[in-house]
């Protein structure tokens, strides 16, 4: 079975300093996780996943355009929530009709209509985090989604993750903290200087 | 979903977006007016009224408030790093280009008509041919579009991107800028002809320009 996303070895400079050295990684089906210190290149290879930086050597293949929530919350100023996320929903071609319901389980119903920046951090965190309800794409990328969360959210996104797994989606995603994931994971990587490896 | 609705999408998000945060808008009208009053202001009267050079200096507005217009657009897709979550879905690059391109000539066009109204009321204005005055406006508009998303799109990441998105664009925009001026001034005194040729090479401009930034800037975007 093919991998749903791989980078092959694969090197990345950005500001004429190499972030990712000769990295090969093949994405399955489920939960892997990406762990390593500050400043290894855990971003970079989110987004040398969803074509996001340029590969200075190497390949990227992905089965299906991925959906990638960066540490950012990627969501317009201007635009509510609700805005927000009927732009993506409509992009991809699937219904807004579901937003509303994303919004309701990620806490967000009062808030819905709400410029972006008028909600908290962890509020904004959790409307990006509704996406992986809207947009179920075979390839998920998540960058420290449990950055700014509090309990309930913290558990929103694992049952979100779970459920995404339980889908047959490809999971990946960076984080320092939440080790008890380590016993869900597919696969485990570890990143450091820009070098990656399975543990 | 076509290429096109994506695009009419990106549009519409930033169309929103301006109208709930007017900050490019506000901008631009108050730079493109207060160019106008001071162009009436050291002209005097008597010149300020030429065809050539109202027309010249309101080109020379409208200019600068699209470069205004469309920092403002990017500065807040940088923001929280939205601009990201477009250009990682399918077909999101194209969308993004010709998204922002329909939206910064629907809020130029705003903008031209405010500046042109107030030219022509401030100024006193006689317009010989008001038809084709307004054929070239638009086919000005829309030629400037293009070729600001395009350079603001390559100075995207680049931190003094104020600076280096009027110096690659406006060396490119001359002969707009020109055409603009002369077709606006030819139907301001009554030459029909000229006015038309000069809208028609507008129109060539946004052809040429438009297509060559859908080649460019998918490829350029990081």
């Amino acid at each position: 079975m093919p991998p749903s996303a791989s980078l092959h070895d694969a090197t990345v400079v950005l500001d004429d300093r190499p972030v990712l050295r000769n990295v090969s990684v093949e994405i399955g089906p489920g939960l892997t996780l990406l762990r390593g210190p500050n400043g290894a290149g855990k971003t970079t290879v989110l987004r040398a996943i969803a074509g996001l930086v340029p590969l200075a050597r190497g390949s990227r293949a992905v089965s299906a355009p991925p959906l990638f929530i960066g540490h950012r919350s990627m969501l317009l100023r201007g635009l509510s929530a609700r805005a927000n996320l009927s732009f993506f929903a409509s992009f991809r071609g699937t219904s807004a009709a579901d937003v509303d319901e994303a919004l309701r389980r990620w806490g967000l119903s009062e808030l819905a209509d709400r410029p972006v920046e008028r909600l908290s951090a962890g509020q904004r965190r959790r409307a990006a985090l509704a996406r992986l309800d809207i947009e179920q794409q075979p390839v998920v990328l998540l960058d420290e989604p449990f950055a700014d969360l509090d309990r309930t959210g913290i558990l929103l996104v694992r049952d979100a993750i779970v459920s995404a797994v339980v889908r047959g989606q490809a999971v990946v995603l960076v984080t320092h903290a939440r080790e008890e994931l380590d016993r869900d994971a597919t696969q485990r990587l570890m990143i450091d200087a820009g070098e990656v490896r399975a543990i | 979903m076509s290429s096109l609705d994506r695009a009419l999408l990106v549009a519409a998000r930033d169309l929103f977006a301006e109208r709930a945060q007017p900050d490019g808008l506000a901008a631009a009208l108050t730079f493109t007016g207060m160019v106008i009053l001071l162009e009436s202001l050291a002209f005097g009267p008597g010149r300020a009224r030429e065809a050539d050079v109202a027309s010249g200096v309101f080109w020379i507005a409208v200019l600068f408030a699209a470069v205004l217009i469309s920092a403002r657009s990017f500065d807040r897709d940088l923001e929280d790093d939205a601009i990201d979550a477009v250009i990682a879905m399918p077909g999101g690059r194209d969308a993004l280009y010709a998204g922002k391109v329909v939206a910064l000539g629907v809020i130029l066009l705003i903008v031209a008509a405010a500046a042109g109204l107030f030219s022509i009321f401030l100024l006193d204005l006689q317009i010989a041919l008001p038809a084709h005055l307004l054929l070239v406006a638009l086919a000005g508009i829309i030629a400037l579009p293009p070729v600001i998303v395009t350079t603001s799109v390559i100075a995207l990441r680049v931190r003094a991107r104020f600076a280096v998105v009027p110096i690659l664009s406006f060396p490119m925009l001359v002969p707009q800028l020109v055409a603009a001026t002369q077709g606006a001034a030819a139907a301001l005194t009554g030459d029909g002809p000229a006015a038309l040729a000069w809208a028609g090479l507008l129109a060539s401009f946004t052809l040429v320009y438009g297509v060559l930034g859908l080649t460019i800037v998918p490829a350029a975007i990081e």
